[in-house]
């Protein structure tokens, strides 16, 4: 039931890996960290969602949110997610064309801008 | 016919709760991993409707949740909300959503995952949700 967020940087971009589950008791913690992570300047953000276990809308809304904030600053905010379940509702709700997506981190790396 | 009932305080805290309990009796069911994942998230999206909503109506009552298995192979579960209920809109894709604003993707989520939702306003709002434990008949 825990939320679990860690942030590194590589080159320009910062990675937050996000894991465990993600809902309207936790997903505060999430935008937290990334309202944190814009107003300490990373605008060019990869979170890595390999490891999250349950994704609802508020997690979703979350995620724009931060997107919305990145792009205020020209930024990005790329998804990681190799997972069908988790994929499965980012389809349904239409965010797939929202949000730039990869199945690795490496790729990730290689396309965000 | 549900005869499981799950009564919960309004905060949001339950709502890992609610998804726990109801997925497991979903699987004791006989349903399928893929489906569980389906009803899990849908489970949690009106569970965390019904809970806000007694949150901004200042209500005490409990949400409550029945559900168990029902007859031709589909597992059903019904959440009662005492809040003013909504009018739930008809699915639209994100892309066209004003993304202004956060919210608002769990009815679409329910809609899209479900095999048949129905929204019932009474006295309070009732969510009723109804997927097949087997893959055959899963929405698309």
């Amino acid at each position: 039931m825990d939320l679990s967020l860690d942030h590194r940087s590589e080159g320009d971009r910062t990675i937050l890996e996000v894991g465990g589950e993600v809902d309207v008791y936790t997903a505060p913690k999430l935008r937290e960290r990334l309202v944190e992570l814009v107003g300490e300047g990373h605008y060019k953000i990869i979170v890595d969602m390999t490891k999250v276990e349950f994704l609802d809308s508020t997690g979703l809304g979350v995620l724009v949110g931060g997107l919305k904030r990145v792009r205020s600053h020209d930024g990005t905010l790329a998804l990681v997610c190799n997972q069908e379940r988790i994929l499965k509702i980012f389809r349904i709700t239409g965010l797939t064309k929202v949000f730039p997506m990869f199945d690795t981190l490496d790729e990730a790396l290689a396309d965000t801008q | 016919m549900l005869d499981v009932e799950l009564r919960l305080p309004s905060d949001v805290q339950y709502v890992g709760l609610a998804r726990l309990v109801v997925t497991v009796a979903a699987r004791q069911a006989g349903m399928v991993d893929e489906r569980v994942e389906d009803l899990k998230i849908a489970v949690s999206e009106a569970t965390t409707n019904a809970i806000v909503a007694h949150q901004q109506y200042s209500s005490s009552s409990p949400v409550i949740l029945r559900f168990g298995p029902t007859s031709g192979g589909s597992f059903e579960v019904t959440i009662v909300d005492a809040g003013p209920g909504f009018q739930p809109q008809t699915p639209e894709a994100a892309a066209e959503k004003d993304l202004s604003t956060e919210g608002g993707l769990g009815v679409t989520l329910i809609r899209g995952l479900a095999d048949d939702v129905r929204f019932l306003r009474g006295e309070g709002m009732k969510v009723h949700m109804r997927f097949a434990v087997g893959l055959e008949a899963e929405a698309g």
